[in-house]
């Protein structure tokens, strides 16, 4: 594929209509929750943008984060807007390995630097820097040397954003997430770098590189293609929350947008995996699930193609896209349970909430009766105003 | 005593109930309902935006009947609605809204905004913010009896005209008639074969029925400009020649807002149910159509496509007898995209076409019909509105096409079977 393909090309070279391309186009700005009146300007834009240099770099992963992002069952929109990025370097996918490898990667920062997106999965060992390196180079020099050339650094999965399983107690490896090493370490200059990174060294600075965290274990794939769309057609990185998640995906808690949420606010929970409730498909509270504190959009853009997700085949969220998920205390461990008797606080609750609500009501009304009563006929002499 | 902000303001406390306030409650912001404006997507301007059209209304209701409104309110964090910014908002509720109702259709959470904004123009007529064009016409409309300035000789002029072509006699004031026959000021004056017509029709049919010189007038500017008792008293002279006539039925004719007002509002207006029923001319046509009383000779080789009126179609529910009838004469009828319930507004309802000021915005937004009508290339646009008619007519002549504007009921009449 040429380089010189823009995203509209090359999608079309794939057998995309523009329908399809259109309607990837109105999900994404209904998920971003743009105006409708964006998607002419986001359609516009991604057909016109030249096919981005993407570096992918995998440090203490599982490479589970790749595998969701590259598997669809049938080539999707999302798919192939991913194939359509210059992907330059990545780990599983490049058939290059040894010197080869590397000389690609520096190539890419060589045309690219200042533009390209480094994509991050996996957590960085600081500690022992000896648990994971790559050609030689320790994943600190490589990641401190490749973000320095990056327009913006999009760490996904969990071990990238939050550090992740190899984070957690007592994190042997003294793992960090990209966002706390950059924090912590981004003022050193890589042991080990390359004639690209010593050209261009004077104007380093990745302290303050943008960083969208796109957490999960795996992240949804359609996240990462809105992120990527957004970045194409705003030129800017969307609006992140304070652990620096875009806020379209992040911005709900699963809980809220859970459709077992009427059954909790019944207080109908299962209580065992097999019980009555469980078979309902009452709420899974009790059993641990970490949807109320949970932020990510499983509940609403589900997984495989839309087909479902955790709490609906009957798990609890584990609360994947938290940070230190992993230390959470036991995954089927309630996040709290009430002593009291939870009916009777209930009833309470709804009673002092009635009560407020008729005190309020009440006052609305004698206002409106006021208004009404204070009403003075309007006729034709009354449309103007005097002088 | 005169319009002030107070009274306005007052007003706004007054016309917020139980619907307005879960509307404003339910509101996500989404924008969708921009969309469906075509004063917004014909001027790309967001402050058209339809929600956006009643910031004061909905100010006003956050302040006083909402806790934290209260609060924020109390404690100086939110500004009071000022005259200033009534007067901002005069040209978004009056020339920049027709009332069409098509945002209302869209909005995903089920939110009226046309009926907010028929409320809305309560308190900006009670502060004073009403278009001088549409004052003038209320004043008309309560004083002469018309927002036109129509008065009875000028009626009875037409109807002697009508008589002199068509050859039968046009009955006027006729007690016990079954069907009383109200019109609108333009068919009065611009369109007067429409009552030749209904004549023609009528007679062939057997239809009883009458027009009252007491009440002819069927357009009713106190709601198009916002204030309920103008409104009131425009319907109450309609109810009182109907009772005086004891007539069983009353026909709004081939105008848009006159049916809404008749039909819809006008019980609650006046307070207290008819003693008649309201039909509308189409309906009342195509019950004659159905029991065989309505014949047509002919059919029109041209290429015929309908333009809903707003207040007729989509919010009248009078979607199907149009096609019903035209079907009876035509030969190759079209339909324009989105046509039905979903159709776009001419750009000249709900009070525009009296308001001067909005003469070149209502021209503007003509564009959007033009799109339609280019998608399906008629020679000629039937349609049952005659303010839809006058405005169809300029907009079309103004952007140099050549489509013939007809009214479905005068159409009729020409293909009226002789026997």
């Amino acid at each position: 594929m040429s380089k010189d393909q823009t995203i509209g090309e090359a999608l079309r070279a794939r057998g995309v209509s523009r329908r399809g391309f259109l309607k990837f186009c109105a999900a994404t700005a209904s998920m971003m929750a743009l105006p409708p009146s964006m998607v002419p300007v986001i359609a516009a834009a991604l057909e016109k943008a030249s096919r981005p240099s993407v570096i992918w770099m995998s440090f203490q992963e599982c490479t589970g984060c790749t595998e969701s992002l590259t598997r669809s069952h049938s080539p999707t929109v999302e798919g192939l807007i991913f194939d359509t990025i210059s992907l330059d370097y990545h780990h599983t996918l490049q058939a290059a390995s040894g010197a080869a490898a590397e000389a690609a990667r520096e190539a890419a920062m060589e045309e690219n630097w200042g533009k390209y997106i480094l994509v991050v999965d996996g957590s960085i060992p600081v500690g022992d820097p000896g648990y994971s390196t790559i050609a030689g180079i320790s994943n600190m020099d490589m990641l401190l040397e490749t973000a320095a050339g990056a327009a913006a650094i999009v760490s996904v999965g969990s071990c990238a954003a939050f550090g992740g399983i190899p984070h957690a107690d007592p994190n042997p490896t003294g793992a960090l997430s990209v966002r706390d090493l950059l924090q912590q370490y981004g003022d050193r200059k890589p042991d080990t770098h390359s004639a690209v990174y010593t050209a261009h060294s004077t104007d380093v600075d990745v302290k303050n590189k943008p960083i969208i965290n796109v957490p999960g274990c795996p992240p949804i794939p359609v996240v990462i293609t809105g992120v990527l769309a957004h970045f194409l057609t705003f030129g800017t990185i969307p609006e992140l929350d304070e652990l620096g998640r875009p806020m379209a995906y992040y911005g709900k808690s699963i809980h809220d947008r859970c459709y077992r949420r009427p059954y909790y606010d019944k207080g109908l929970f299962a209580e065992t995996f097999d019980d009555e409730g469980a078979k309902k498909g009452w709420c899974l509270y009790k059993l641990g699930c970490k949807g109320p504190t949970t932020y990510n959009a499983c509940a609403t853009t589900k997984w495989n193609e839309g087909t479902s997700f955790p709490i609906e085949a009957g798990h609890p969220c584990l609360g994947c896209s938290e940070p230190d998920f992993w230390d959470g205390g036991g995954f089927y461990k309630a996040i709290s349970t009430s002593t009291e008797d939870i009916s009777r606080t209930a009833v309470y609750a709804i009673g002092a909430g009635a009560a407020a609500g008729v005190a309020l009501g009440a006052l609305n009304r004698a206002k409106k009766t006021r208004a009404v009563k204070a009403h003075q006929k309007v006729g034709i002499d009354d449309l103007e105003k005097d002088g | 005593m005169s319009a002030s902000l107070q009274r306005g303001i007052d007003a706004f406390k007054e016309q917020i109930d139980a619907p307005v306030a879960a509307f404003f409650s339910s509101c996500v912001r989404c924008g969708l309902c921009a969309d469906a404006c075509l004063f917004y997507t014909e001027t790309g301007c967001p402050t058209r935006t339809p929600i956006h059209k009643l910031e004061p209304l909905r100010r006003v209701w956050q302040q006083e009947y909402t806790f934290w409104g209260r609060y924020a309110k109390a404690f100086g964090l939110s500004k009071p609605v000022t005259d200033e910014e009534l007067e901002k908002w005069e040209t978004l509720v009056y020339d920049s809204c027709t009332m069409c109702g098509r945002c209302s259709m869209v909005c995903p959470v089920g939110n009226d905004i046309t009926y907010m904004i028929r409320k809305m123009r309560e308190g900006m007529a009670a502060s004073g913010h009403a278009p001088e064009g549409l004052i003038g016409a209320t004043k008309r409309a309560v004083t002469i009896g018309s927002p036109m300035g129509v008065k009875l000789p000028a009626l009875q002029a037409q109807i002697r005209h009508a008589e002199k072509d068509i050859g039968l006699e046009i009955p006027v004031d006729v007690e016990g008639a079954d069907y009383m026959l109200l019109l609108s000021s333009m068919e009065i004056m611009n369109f007067p074969e429409f009552i030749g017509a209904v004549a023609k029709i009528f007679n062939k049919a057997g239809v009883s029925w009458t027009i009252s010189s007491e009440a002819f007038e069927a357009t009713n500017s106190g709601i198009q400009i916002g204030v309920s008792e103008i409104a009131a008293e425009l319907v109450q002279r309609i109810v009182d020649a109907a009772d005086k006539l004891k007539v069983k039925n009353v026909i709004s004719p081939e105008c848009g807002h006159a049916y809404m007002a008749i039909r819809w509002e006008g019980p609650n207006l006046v307070g207290k149910p008819y003693n008649f029923k309201v039909v509308h001319i189409l309906e009342l046509l195509d019950d004659l159509r159905k029991q065989g009383r309505l014949k047509t000779t002919g059919k029109e080789s041209q290429r015929l496509t309908y333009h809903d009126p707003c207040q007729i179609s989509r919010r009248g529910g009078v979607v199907e007898q149009p096609r019903n009838l035209i079907d009876m004469i035509a030969d190759d009828f079209v339909e324009m995209p989105d046509s039905g319930t979903m159709n776009w507004c001419c750009g000249a309802g709900g009070g525009v076409s009296s308001n001067e000021r909005a003469d070149d915005l209502r021209l503007k937004v003509f564009r959007r019909k033009q799109a339609q009508l280019d998608a399906v290339k008629p020679d000629a646009l039937v349609s049952a509105c005659s303010n839809c008619r006058i405005h169809l007519e300029e907009g079309l002549e103004e952007n140099g096409m050549d489509i013939t504007v007809l009214s479905l009921t005068e159409t009729l009449a020409e293909h009226l079977a002789e026997d």
